[in-house]
Protein backbone atom coordinates (compact mmCIF):
# COMPACT_ATOMS: atom_id res chain seq x y z
CA UNK A 1 0.00 0.00 0.00
CA UNK A 2 2.89 2.30 0.82
CA UNK A 3 4.47 1.75 -2.57
CA UNK A 4 1.14 2.68 -4.15
CA UNK A 5 0.86 6.05 -2.42
CA UNK A 6 4.53 6.77 -3.06
CA UNK A 7 3.99 6.09 -6.78
CA UNK A 8 0.93 8.33 -6.89
CA UNK A 9 2.88 11.05 -5.14
CA UNK A 10 5.75 10.68 -7.63
CA UNK A 11 3.38 10.81 -10.63
CA UNK A 12 1.58 13.91 -9.37
CA UNK A 13 4.87 15.60 -8.54
CA UNK A 14 6.27 14.83 -11.98
CA UNK A 15 3.16 16.22 -13.69
CA UNK A 16 3.20 19.36 -11.52
CA UNK A 17 6.87 20.11 -12.07
CA UNK A 18 6.55 19.34 -15.79
CA UNK A 19 3.62 21.75 -16.11
CA UNK A 20 5.42 24.61 -14.38
CA UNK A 21 8.56 24.02 -16.38
CA UNK A 22 6.72 23.82 -19.73
CA UNK A 23 4.71 26.96 -18.93
CA UNK A 24 7.86 28.86 -18.02
CA UNK A 25 9.72 27.72 -21.16
CA UNK A 26 6.72 28.45 -23.41
CA UNK A 27 6.34 31.99 -22.03
CA UNK A 28 10.01 32.95 -22.18
CA UNK A 29 10.98 31.23 -25.42
CA UNK A 30 12.15 33.73 -28.04
CA UNK A 31 11.47 31.35 -30.94
CA UNK A 32 7.78 31.38 -31.81
CA UNK A 33 7.65 27.86 -33.24
CA UNK A 34 9.35 26.36 -30.22
CA UNK A 35 6.92 28.21 -27.96
CA UNK A 36 3.96 26.78 -29.92
CA UNK A 37 5.22 23.20 -29.61
CA UNK A 38 5.86 23.78 -25.89
CA UNK A 39 2.31 25.09 -25.56
CA UNK A 40 0.89 21.98 -27.28
CA UNK A 41 2.92 19.79 -24.92
CA UNK A 42 1.65 21.89 -22.00
CA UNK A 43 -1.96 21.26 -23.08
CA UNK A 44 -1.35 17.50 -23.24
CA UNK A 45 0.22 17.41 -19.78
CA UNK A 46 -2.58 19.64 -18.44
CA UNK A 47 -5.05 16.96 -19.55
CA UNK A 48 -3.21 14.40 -17.46
CA UNK A 49 -3.27 16.82 -14.52
CA UNK A 50 -7.08 17.17 -14.80
CA UNK A 51 -7.39 13.38 -14.94
CA UNK A 52 -5.32 13.09 -11.76
CA UNK A 53 -7.57 15.71 -10.15
CA UNK A 54 -10.54 13.41 -10.95
CA UNK A 55 -12.13 15.88 -13.37
CA UNK A 56 -12.54 13.85 -16.59
CA UNK A 57 -15.03 16.43 -17.95
CA UNK A 58 -12.45 19.19 -17.85
CA UNK A 59 -9.81 16.80 -19.20
CA UNK A 60 -12.00 16.03 -22.21
CA UNK A 61 -12.61 19.74 -22.87
CA UNK A 62 -8.90 20.49 -22.48
CA UNK A 63 -7.87 17.79 -24.94
CA UNK A 64 -10.59 18.67 -27.45
CA UNK A 65 -10.08 22.42 -27.48
CA UNK A 66 -6.75 23.13 -25.79
CA UNK A 67 -4.53 20.42 -27.16
CA UNK A 68 -6.29 19.56 -30.40
CA UNK A 69 -7.58 22.59 -32.26
CA UNK A 70 -5.50 25.31 -30.62
CA UNK A 71 -2.35 23.54 -31.79
CA UNK A 72 -3.56 23.44 -35.39
CA UNK A 73 -4.71 27.10 -35.19
CA UNK A 74 -1.40 28.30 -33.74
CA UNK A 75 0.67 26.34 -36.28
CA UNK A 76 -1.38 27.76 -39.13
CA UNK A 77 -1.05 31.31 -37.78
CA UNK A 78 2.68 30.82 -37.41
CA UNK A 79 2.94 29.73 -41.04
CA UNK A 80 0.99 32.83 -42.12
CA UNK A 81 3.19 35.13 -39.99
CA UNK A 82 6.29 33.56 -41.49
CA UNK A 83 5.04 34.19 -45.01
CA UNK A 84 4.26 37.77 -44.00
CA UNK A 85 7.76 38.28 -42.62
CA UNK A 86 9.35 36.84 -45.77
CA UNK A 87 7.37 39.27 -47.92
CA UNK A 88 8.28 42.21 -45.73
CA UNK A 89 11.92 41.15 -45.45
CA UNK A 90 12.98 44.15 -47.56
CA UNK A 91 11.51 46.60 -45.10
CA UNK A 92 13.51 45.25 -42.19
CA UNK A 93 15.37 48.49 -41.81
CA UNK A 94 12.19 50.52 -41.50
CA UNK A 95 10.98 48.06 -38.92
CA UNK A 96 14.11 48.60 -36.87
CA UNK A 97 13.67 52.34 -36.84
CA UNK A 98 10.01 51.89 -35.91
CA UNK A 99 11.01 49.66 -33.06
CA UNK A 100 13.49 52.24 -31.85
CA UNK A 101 10.72 54.83 -31.94
CA UNK A 102 8.48 52.55 -29.94
CA UNK A 103 11.20 52.04 -27.37
CA UNK A 104 11.33 55.75 -26.59
CA UNK A 105 7.56 55.80 -26.05
CA UNK A 106 7.51 52.70 -23.90
CA UNK A 107 8.00 53.99 -20.33
CA UNK A 108 4.95 56.24 -20.65
CA UNK A 109 2.71 53.42 -21.87
CA UNK A 110 4.03 51.06 -19.23
CA UNK A 111 2.77 53.50 -16.64
CA UNK A 112 -0.67 53.50 -18.26
CA UNK A 113 -0.88 49.69 -18.23
CA UNK A 114 -0.21 49.69 -14.51
CA UNK A 115 -3.40 51.62 -13.65
CA UNK A 116 -6.02 49.10 -14.88
CA UNK A 117 -3.86 46.21 -13.67
CA UNK A 118 -3.67 47.74 -10.21
CA UNK A 119 -7.42 48.39 -10.19
CA UNK A 120 -8.07 44.79 -11.21
CA UNK A 121 -5.73 43.48 -8.51
CA UNK A 122 -7.49 45.60 -5.88
CA UNK A 123 -10.91 44.43 -7.09
CA UNK A 124 -9.89 40.77 -7.13
CA UNK A 125 -8.26 41.06 -3.71
CA UNK A 126 -11.39 42.66 -2.31
CA UNK A 127 -13.51 39.89 -3.83
CA UNK A 128 -11.31 37.16 -2.36
CA UNK A 129 -11.38 38.76 1.10
CA UNK A 130 -15.20 38.95 0.95
CA UNK A 131 -15.49 35.17 0.45
CA UNK A 132 -16.61 33.07 3.36
CA UNK A 133 -13.60 31.17 4.70
CA UNK A 134 -15.27 27.76 4.62
CA UNK A 135 -17.61 27.20 1.69
CA UNK A 136 -19.41 23.90 1.32
CA UNK A 137 -19.67 24.19 -2.45
CA UNK A 138 -22.74 23.66 -4.57
CA UNK A 139 -22.32 19.98 -5.44
CA UNK A 140 -24.92 18.94 -2.85
CA UNK A 141 -27.46 21.39 -4.34
CA UNK A 142 -26.73 20.06 -7.84
CA UNK A 143 -27.10 16.44 -6.70
CA UNK A 144 -30.42 17.28 -5.04
CA UNK A 145 -31.88 18.86 -8.17
CA UNK A 146 -30.34 16.48 -10.69
CA UNK A 147 -33.67 14.71 -11.27
CA UNK A 148 -35.27 17.95 -12.45
CA UNK A 149 -32.47 18.78 -14.90
CA UNK A 150 -33.34 16.24 -17.59
CA UNK A 151 -29.83 14.72 -17.69
CA UNK A 152 -27.91 12.48 -15.30
CA UNK A 153 -24.41 13.95 -15.74
CA UNK A 154 -24.05 16.73 -13.13
CA UNK A 155 -21.60 18.71 -15.29
CA UNK A 156 -24.02 18.78 -18.25
CA UNK A 157 -26.86 19.62 -15.86
CA UNK A 158 -24.96 22.67 -14.62
CA UNK A 159 -23.72 23.80 -18.05
CA UNK A 160 -26.98 23.41 -19.96
CA UNK A 161 -29.69 23.80 -17.35
CA UNK A 162 -28.78 25.42 -14.04
CA UNK A 163 -26.30 27.86 -15.55
CA UNK A 164 -27.28 27.66 -19.21
CA UNK A 165 -26.56 31.36 -19.71
CA UNK A 166 -22.85 30.57 -19.21
CA UNK A 167 -22.94 28.30 -22.23
CA UNK A 168 -24.97 30.87 -24.17
CA UNK A 169 -22.33 33.52 -23.52
CA UNK A 170 -19.47 31.12 -24.33
CA UNK A 171 -20.91 30.40 -27.76
CA UNK A 172 -21.48 34.13 -28.23
CA UNK A 173 -17.80 34.78 -27.44
CA UNK A 174 -16.75 32.23 -30.09
CA UNK A 175 -19.06 33.87 -32.63
CA UNK A 176 -17.72 37.34 -31.76
CA UNK A 177 -14.14 36.12 -32.25
CA UNK A 178 -15.07 34.87 -35.72
CA UNK A 179 -16.84 38.14 -36.59
CA UNK A 180 -13.72 40.01 -35.48
CA UNK A 181 -11.54 37.91 -37.78
CA UNK A 182 -13.97 38.16 -40.70
CA UNK A 183 -14.07 41.95 -40.38
CA UNK A 184 -10.35 41.98 -41.21
CA UNK A 185 -11.04 41.08 -44.82
CA UNK A 186 -11.77 38.47 -47.42
CA UNK A 187 -9.57 35.43 -47.69
CA UNK A 188 -6.99 35.78 -50.43
CA UNK A 189 -7.19 32.84 -52.78
CA UNK A 190 -4.23 30.72 -51.74
CA UNK A 191 -3.15 27.98 -54.07
CA UNK A 192 -2.24 24.93 -52.10
CA UNK A 193 -0.41 21.92 -53.36
CA UNK A 194 -2.71 19.00 -54.07
CA UNK A 195 -2.67 16.53 -51.19
CA UNK A 196 -0.37 13.59 -51.53
CA UNK A 197 -1.90 10.07 -51.54
CA UNK A 198 -1.07 9.50 -47.88
CA UNK A 199 -2.97 12.57 -46.69
CA UNK A 200 -5.79 11.72 -49.06
CA UNK A 201 -6.10 8.24 -47.59
CA UNK A 202 -5.78 9.51 -44.01
CA UNK A 203 -8.55 12.05 -44.59
CA UNK A 204 -10.81 9.36 -46.03
CA UNK A 205 -10.26 7.14 -42.99
CA UNK A 206 -10.24 9.81 -40.32
CA UNK A 207 -13.17 12.02 -41.31
CA UNK A 208 -15.90 9.38 -40.79
CA UNK A 209 -14.25 8.43 -37.48
CA UNK A 210 -14.24 12.05 -36.32
CA UNK A 211 -17.91 12.38 -37.27
CA UNK A 212 -18.76 9.19 -35.36
CA UNK A 213 -16.82 10.23 -32.24
CA UNK A 214 -18.40 13.68 -32.35
CA UNK A 215 -21.90 12.19 -32.43
CA UNK A 216 -20.91 9.79 -29.64
CA UNK A 217 -19.62 12.61 -27.41
CA UNK A 218 -22.81 14.59 -28.01
CA UNK A 219 -24.95 11.60 -27.07
CA UNK A 220 -22.91 10.44 -24.08
CA UNK A 221 -22.89 13.98 -22.60
CA UNK A 222 -26.30 13.35 -21.04
CA UNK A 223 -24.93 10.82 -18.56
CA UNK A 224 -21.11 10.87 -18.73
CA UNK A 225 -18.31 13.31 -19.61
CA UNK A 226 -18.99 14.72 -23.05
CA UNK A 227 -21.25 17.38 -24.45
CA UNK A 228 -21.66 20.11 -27.02
CA UNK A 229 -18.27 21.81 -26.78
CA UNK A 230 -16.29 18.59 -26.98
CA UNK A 231 -18.45 17.19 -29.77
CA UNK A 232 -18.28 20.53 -31.59
CA UNK A 233 -14.52 20.72 -31.47
CA UNK A 234 -14.12 17.13 -32.70
CA UNK A 235 -16.51 17.93 -35.55
CA UNK A 236 -14.57 21.16 -36.12
CA UNK A 237 -11.38 19.10 -36.29
CA UNK A 238 -12.96 17.08 -39.10
CA UNK A 239 -13.54 20.41 -40.89
CA UNK A 240 -9.94 21.47 -40.28
CA UNK A 241 -8.68 18.16 -41.66
CA UNK A 242 -10.80 18.59 -44.79
CA UNK A 243 -9.55 22.17 -45.21
CA UNK A 244 -5.96 20.97 -44.85
CA UNK A 245 -6.56 18.28 -47.46
CA UNK A 246 -7.60 20.97 -49.92
CA UNK A 247 -11.37 20.61 -49.69
CA UNK A 248 -13.37 23.83 -49.85
CA UNK A 249 -16.99 24.54 -49.07
CA UNK A 250 -18.98 24.61 -52.31
CA UNK A 251 -19.63 28.21 -53.31
CA UNK A 252 -23.38 27.71 -53.12
CA UNK A 253 -23.03 26.87 -49.40
CA UNK A 254 -20.41 29.48 -48.48
CA UNK A 255 -22.91 32.31 -48.27
CA UNK A 256 -26.18 32.22 -46.39
CA UNK A 257 -26.20 28.49 -45.44
CA UNK A 258 -22.79 28.85 -43.73
CA UNK A 259 -23.89 31.96 -41.87
CA UNK A 260 -27.09 30.30 -40.67
CA UNK A 261 -25.04 27.37 -39.32
CA UNK A 262 -22.67 29.79 -37.58
CA UNK A 263 -25.42 31.61 -35.68
CA UNK A 264 -27.75 28.60 -35.16
CA UNK A 265 -26.37 27.82 -31.69
CA UNK A 266 -26.69 31.32 -30.29
CA UNK A 267 -30.06 31.99 -31.90
CA UNK A 268 -31.60 28.72 -30.68
CA UNK A 269 -30.41 29.61 -27.18
CA UNK A 270 -31.95 33.08 -27.42
CA UNK A 271 -35.25 31.72 -28.78
CA UNK A 272 -35.43 29.22 -25.90
CA UNK A 273 -34.57 31.99 -23.41
CA UNK A 274 -37.36 34.22 -24.75
CA UNK A 275 -39.84 31.33 -24.77
CA UNK A 276 -39.07 30.39 -21.15
CA UNK A 277 -39.50 34.03 -20.09
CA UNK A 278 -42.78 34.30 -22.01
CA UNK A 279 -43.91 31.17 -20.20
CA UNK A 280 -43.56 33.04 -16.93
CA UNK A 281 -40.38 31.31 -15.78
CA UNK A 282 -36.95 32.81 -15.31
CA UNK A 283 -34.40 33.17 -18.10
CA UNK A 284 -33.51 29.67 -19.38
CA UNK A 285 -35.34 27.91 -16.53
CA UNK A 286 -36.60 24.80 -18.30
CA UNK A 287 -39.73 22.98 -17.12
CA UNK A 288 -38.48 19.64 -15.74
CA UNK A 289 -40.80 17.59 -17.96
CA UNK A 290 -39.33 18.99 -21.18
CA UNK A 291 -35.80 19.77 -19.94
CA UNK A 292 -34.31 16.66 -21.51
CA UNK A 293 -35.66 17.49 -24.98
CA UNK A 294 -34.72 21.19 -24.74
CA UNK A 295 -31.16 20.34 -23.71
CA UNK A 296 -30.86 17.86 -26.56
CA UNK A 297 -31.99 20.43 -29.16
CA UNK A 298 -29.71 23.09 -27.67
CA UNK A 299 -26.75 20.70 -27.70
CA UNK A 300 -27.26 19.65 -31.31
CA UNK A 301 -27.44 23.21 -32.65
CA UNK A 302 -24.59 24.31 -30.38
CA UNK A 303 -22.41 21.43 -31.63
CA UNK A 304 -23.04 22.32 -35.28
CA UNK A 305 -22.38 26.03 -34.66
CA UNK A 306 -19.23 25.44 -32.62
CA UNK A 307 -17.87 23.09 -35.28
CA UNK A 308 -18.60 25.57 -38.07
CA UNK A 309 -17.13 28.48 -36.09
CA UNK A 310 -13.94 26.57 -35.22
CA UNK A 311 -13.41 25.42 -38.80
CA UNK A 312 -14.06 28.98 -40.03
CA UNK A 313 -11.58 30.31 -37.46
CA UNK A 314 -9.00 27.94 -38.87
CA UNK A 315 -9.69 29.10 -42.41
CA UNK A 316 -8.71 32.55 -41.20
CA UNK A 317 -10.80 35.04 -43.05
CA UNK A 318 -14.19 35.25 -44.67
CA UNK A 319 -14.64 32.76 -47.52
CA UNK A 320 -15.19 34.73 -50.66
CA UNK A 321 -18.49 33.67 -52.20
CA UNK A 322 -19.33 36.80 -54.17
CA UNK A 323 -16.48 36.47 -56.66
CA UNK A 324 -16.57 34.62 -59.93
CA UNK A 325 -17.89 31.11 -59.87
CA UNK B 1 -1.82 -4.87 -10.31
CA UNK B 2 -2.57 -1.24 -9.54
CA UNK B 3 1.00 -0.72 -8.41
CA UNK B 4 2.24 -2.21 -11.66
CA UNK B 5 0.00 0.09 -13.74
CA UNK B 6 1.08 3.15 -11.79
CA UNK B 7 4.73 2.16 -12.13
CA UNK B 8 4.18 2.00 -15.89
CA UNK B 9 2.54 5.46 -15.80
CA UNK B 10 5.57 6.79 -13.93
CA UNK B 11 7.92 5.25 -16.47
CA UNK B 12 5.94 6.80 -19.35
CA UNK B 13 6.02 10.20 -17.67
CA UNK B 14 9.80 9.91 -17.43
CA UNK B 15 9.74 9.28 -21.20
CA UNK B 16 7.83 12.53 -21.57
CA UNK B 17 10.70 14.25 -19.78
CA UNK B 18 13.03 12.93 -22.47
CA UNK B 19 10.56 14.22 -25.06
CA UNK B 20 10.64 17.68 -23.48
CA UNK B 21 14.39 17.71 -23.89
CA UNK B 22 13.95 17.00 -27.62
CA UNK B 23 11.38 19.80 -27.93
CA UNK B 24 13.90 22.25 -26.51
CA UNK B 25 17.00 20.91 -28.27
CA UNK B 26 15.61 19.52 -31.53
CA UNK B 27 17.55 21.28 -34.25
CA UNK B 28 14.71 21.25 -36.81
CA UNK B 29 11.03 22.09 -36.55
CA UNK B 30 10.19 18.49 -37.47
CA UNK B 31 12.16 17.20 -34.46
CA UNK B 32 10.19 19.41 -32.10
CA UNK B 33 6.88 18.44 -33.68
CA UNK B 34 7.70 14.73 -33.54
CA UNK B 35 8.45 15.15 -29.84
CA UNK B 36 5.05 16.78 -29.37
CA UNK B 37 3.49 13.81 -31.17
CA UNK B 38 5.38 11.51 -28.78
CA UNK B 39 3.72 13.48 -25.98
CA UNK B 40 0.37 12.70 -27.56
CA UNK B 41 0.98 8.97 -28.03
CA UNK B 42 2.47 8.54 -24.56
CA UNK B 43 -0.40 10.46 -23.00
CA UNK B 44 -2.88 8.09 -24.66
CA UNK B 45 -1.11 5.18 -22.99
CA UNK B 46 -1.03 7.02 -19.65
CA UNK B 47 -4.75 7.80 -19.91
CA UNK B 48 -5.65 4.17 -20.68
CA UNK B 49 -3.55 2.96 -17.73
CA UNK B 50 -5.08 5.54 -15.38
CA UNK B 51 -8.53 4.59 -16.67
CA UNK B 52 -7.75 0.99 -15.71
CA UNK B 53 -6.49 1.99 -12.26
CA UNK B 54 -9.43 4.24 -11.46
CA UNK B 55 -12.02 2.10 -13.23
CA UNK B 56 -13.34 5.18 -15.00
CA UNK B 57 -14.40 4.42 -18.57
CA UNK B 58 -14.67 8.16 -19.34
CA UNK B 59 -10.87 8.21 -19.52
CA UNK B 60 -11.06 5.85 -22.52
CA UNK B 61 -13.11 8.53 -24.29
CA UNK B 62 -10.50 11.14 -23.42
CA UNK B 63 -7.79 8.86 -24.85
CA UNK B 64 -9.84 8.31 -28.00
CA UNK B 65 -10.27 12.06 -28.62
CA UNK B 66 -6.58 12.53 -27.81
CA UNK B 67 -5.50 10.02 -30.46
CA UNK B 68 -7.81 11.47 -33.12
CA UNK B 69 -6.88 15.12 -32.60
CA UNK B 70 -3.14 14.49 -32.38
CA UNK B 71 -3.34 13.26 -35.98
CA UNK B 72 -5.04 16.51 -37.03
CA UNK B 73 -2.29 18.58 -35.36
CA UNK B 74 0.34 16.55 -37.19
CA UNK B 75 -1.41 17.13 -40.53
CA UNK B 76 -1.67 20.87 -39.78
CA UNK B 77 2.06 20.96 -39.15
CA UNK B 78 3.00 19.09 -42.30
CA UNK B 79 0.63 21.05 -44.56
CA UNK B 80 1.08 24.54 -43.19
CA UNK B 81 4.24 24.94 -41.18
CA UNK B 82 6.75 22.55 -42.67
CA UNK B 83 8.40 22.85 -46.04
CA UNK B 84 11.20 20.70 -47.35
CA UNK B 85 14.25 22.77 -48.22
CA UNK B 86 14.26 21.70 -51.87
CA UNK B 87 10.60 22.59 -52.32
CA UNK B 88 11.14 26.09 -50.94
CA UNK B 89 12.36 27.26 -54.34
CA UNK B 90 9.66 26.03 -56.65
CA UNK B 91 6.69 27.27 -54.64
CA UNK B 92 4.38 29.25 -56.88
Amino acid sequence: MEALSLLQWLIDGLIGIGLLWLAWRALFCPELFKAIVLFIAFGLLMTLAWVRLKAPDVALAEVAIGAGLTGALLLSSWAKLRGFDANKGMGAREKNSEQAEQKTKRPFFHGLYAIPLLLMAVGLGYGVLQLTPYATGLSAVVAENLDASGVSNPVTAVLLNFRAYDTLLEIAVLLLALIGIWSLGIRPSVREATPDPVLDLLTRFLTPLLLLVSAYLLWVGAHAPGGAFQAGSVLGAAGVLLILAGWRLPLSLAGLPLRITLVAGVSTFIVVAVLTMLGGAQLLAFPPSQASLIIFVLEITATLSIAAILAALFLGSRPDHSEKI
Amino acid sequence: METFYLALVFFLLLNLGAGMWRVLQGPTAADRMMAAQLFGTTSVAVLLLLGQVEGDSALHDVALVFALLAAVTAVAFVRRAWSEPEKEHDSK
